[in-house]
């Protein structure tokens, strides 16, 4: 099967409302290698009962860290339902994003490095946030975006991280999420991750804040989700 | 008794002294006779790049990155980096010298691409050589981003003396290195009087970076209890990019500290009796930062790659593709950053990394046998106003191409608020640019 076949097989599956993992994950990632499947986290609140959909409050932005303990994610409930997309790289590859979760498939969630230049938000501050509709960005007057204050790359969390403006080259990476029994899971990542880069260019962070780069990289089963103002001592809005 | 200019370099002795103005001594053909290759020919396509800032450091960098079997090459007539970004914020003592200091060994064994700390003493584009103080090199591609260099001659009409005497006692601190020092001495020590900065006319590196640094020296002024003027003559009829925020800035922050004059376009520089006559009045000064215009590096010069304007006179910056940053007059030269002419870019560390990485990308498919379409960079410039607290305002500015026109179209965002939150950031882009280059 070529790429244009899969997709086409794949586009009517991929980009309705929910998509099964095991084929998603073989199928894609073998024509494409755009997903990686990492331990299932189960999301908890910060008292360890899990997450659901009803503690997601509308356009607040929550933190949590996945796949490895310090890797940064904005789960965020957009609202209103949101379609699945097809991403389309600068070298023409593609790949496709299911949407949102949720009984009313309003859930996304992001990986919270920025994939420009990798600014993420620390326990000091976070120069990359969601904008909600009534507090648009100061900069751009964009709403309802992710947008990383460092370079002002622009992304839209209603079409799998898209970027909307800006100079990174490439979205952002998405967490893909399951609900199964009101309980919500991370069980991937879709796009291109910047692990490696984060892992390489915050080395000396990482180990202040983890005490070992071996720490920083442990794969999570389990992740606390809060609100990014209890993580964050600043939100930093531009 | 007044003290003429003759007298005054006598007792100075410097006469003997301007050989240390930069200059290429020799020619690249009397040099071929003795000059040797410093590397043996490449298997693969070499892409020579000449000079280790924003720019080429980028282009070497996204070179090996698109395809690590190119053979590149990063000559640097410095041994290490110093930013020009952020140095006003060294200036006024609010980052360390470390912050704004950086090495090329990382990135080049991180990357693979070979760092030359070398000069460039000629290039010879029919023969495809770059002939350093070391001896030549062969490429198949070049790259040239070599910066600014100042053109003192605007000013003394080619007395080189007068050029040196400037610079030295009066350094403009637009290229990297002993004359920031040299600047930040004479802030720290400055104990009255009028402190003048030049803004230079036209094209220069860095727009708003005048304006910020009069914040910054401002700010050292207050905080030192220093009885004295920052005056910022601007041959421009307003302050720009950032107006307002700057103006804000001067007008709550350093009222009486700060005087900016407008539509200063210079007539005369007298540094040794330390007056300047210019349109909107003359100006005697205790001390300054005499900025004199820019010009595109001596590379470009050097290989031949300067605009003429209609009347065939040398426009001072680079004859390049405004897409593809081709030289115009040779398929195998590109030239990037702050020499480039002819396009709304402003000639910025932001620009530069982001037209390296353009070029890389360009020179990567020639290599491939592909052509791309290119895109168009970006610039993101934030500006410290404010050093208790620390704050800043930003421009942002992405471009579009009209293709009806052929012509691209500048569309910036500004906050001319100051804000802490955007000092911070501030702090956050130059630490990433950083990374992107070196890390």
């Amino acid at each position: 099967m070529d790429r244009r076949d899969f997709i086409k097989t794949c586009g009517a599956i991929a980009v309705a409302s929910f998509l099964d993992t095991k084929f998603f994950s073989e199928a894609l990632a073998s024509q494409e290698g755009f997903l990686k499947l990492y331990s299932k986290a189960i999301l908890l609140k910060e008292d360890g009962t899990p997450l659901t959909e009803k503690d997601i409050a509308p356009h607040r932005e929550y933190i949590f860290f996945y796949p490895f303990a310090s890797t940064p994610c904005y789960l965020i409930n957009l609202g209103d339902e949101v379609k699945g997309a097809q991403l389309k790289l600068n070298d023409g590859q593609t790949y496709l994003w299911k949407g949102g979760v949720g009984s009313k498939k309003s859930i996304v969630a992001y990986s919270a490095i920025c994939s420009h230049q990798w600014s993420y938000p620390t326990k000091d501050y976070a120069f990359i946030n969601y904008y909600p509709p009534d507090k648009p960005s100061e900069t751009t007057k964009k709403a309802g975006v992710i947008q990383c204050c460092a370079h002002l790359t622009v992304f839209d969390p209603k079409a799998g991280g898209k970027v909307i403006e800006g100079p990174a080259e490439v979205p952002l990476a998405s967490i893909l999420l399951e609900e199964e029994g009101g309980k919500l899971y991370a069980v991937g990542v879709l796009g291109k991750d910047q692990f490696d880069a984060f892992f390489e260019n915050y080395k000396t962070d990482l180990r202040k804040e983890y005490g070992s780069t071996a720490k920083a990289k442990e794969l999570v089963d389990k992740c606390v989700v809060m609100e990014v103002g209890k993580y964050v001592k600043e939100i930093i809005r531009c | 008794m007044s003290m003429t200019r003759r007298d005054l370099f006598k007792l100075a002795g410097v006469g003997a002294l301007t050989a240390s103005i930069p200059s290429v001594g020799f020619s690249a053909a009397e040099r071929v006779k003795k000059a040797e290759a410093i590397l043996p020919p490449s298997k693969g396509s070499r892409v020579v790049v000449c000079g280790g800032g924003w720019a080429g450091l980028t282009v070497a960098k996204y070179l090996k990155k698109e395809n690590p079997n190119i053979d590149v090459v990063l000559i640097e007539k410095r041994p290490n980096f110093f930013s020009c970004p952020i140095s006003n914020e060294w200036l006024a003592g609010l980052v360390s010298l470390d912050f704004i200091s950086h090495d090329y060994n990382q990135p080049a064994s991180k990357y693979g691409y070979r760092f030359i700390n070398a000069v460039v003493v000629g290039i010879e584009r029919d023969k495809r050589r770059v002939y350093t103080n070391h001896g030549y090199i062969e490429y198949d591609y070049l790259v040239l981003a070599p910066g600014i260099k100042y053109n003192y001659d605007a000013w003394f009409k080619g007395d080189k003396n007068m050029a040196y005497y400037t610079k030295v006692n009066y350094p403009a601190a637009f290229i990297p290195g002993s004359e920031h020092l040299a600047l930040k001495r004479k802030v720290w020590e400055f104990e009255e009087g009028d402190f003048v900065i030049t803004v230079p006319p036209g094209a220069y590196r860095c727009p708003p970076a005048s304006y910020e640094r009069a914040a910054m020296i401002a700010y050292v002024f207050k905080k030192n209890n220093v009885k004295g003027r920052v005056i910022i003559l601007d041959p421009k009829e307003d302050i720009a990019p950032k107006g307002p925020g700057f103006r804000a800035a001067y007008e709550q922050l350093y009222l009486g500290i700060v005087e900016y004059v407008p539509k200063a376009q210079i007539k005369e520089v007298d540094p040794v009796n330390k007056v300047i006559k210019t349109t909107a009045g003359d100006f005697k000064f205790a001390d300054a930062n005499l900025v004199p215009p820019h010009q595109a590096g001596e590379l470009v010069w050097m290989a031949d790659l300067i605009a003429k304007d209609k009347d065939g006179k040398p426009t001072g910056w680079a004859d390049q593709d405004p897409l593809t940053f081709q030289a115009k007059a040779d398929p195998r030269v590109f030239l990037v950053g702050d020499v480039i002419g002819g396009v709304p870019y402003p000639k910025s560390g932001h620009m530069g990394n982001s037209q390296g990485k353009i070029v890389a990308k360009i020179i990567a498919s020639r290599i491939a046998g592909k052509d791309i379409k290119p895109t168009l960079p970006d610039n993101t410039c934030y500006s410290m106003v404010n050093g208790e607290p620390q704050e800043a305002i930003v421009i942002n500015v992405t471009y579009d191409y009209n293709d009806k026109e052929k012509k691209i179209v500048p569309k910036p965002k500004v906050i001319n608020e100051r804000s802490e939150s955007l000092a911070k950031a501030t702090y956050e882009w130059a630490k990433s640019m950083y990374k992107d280059m070196f890390a």
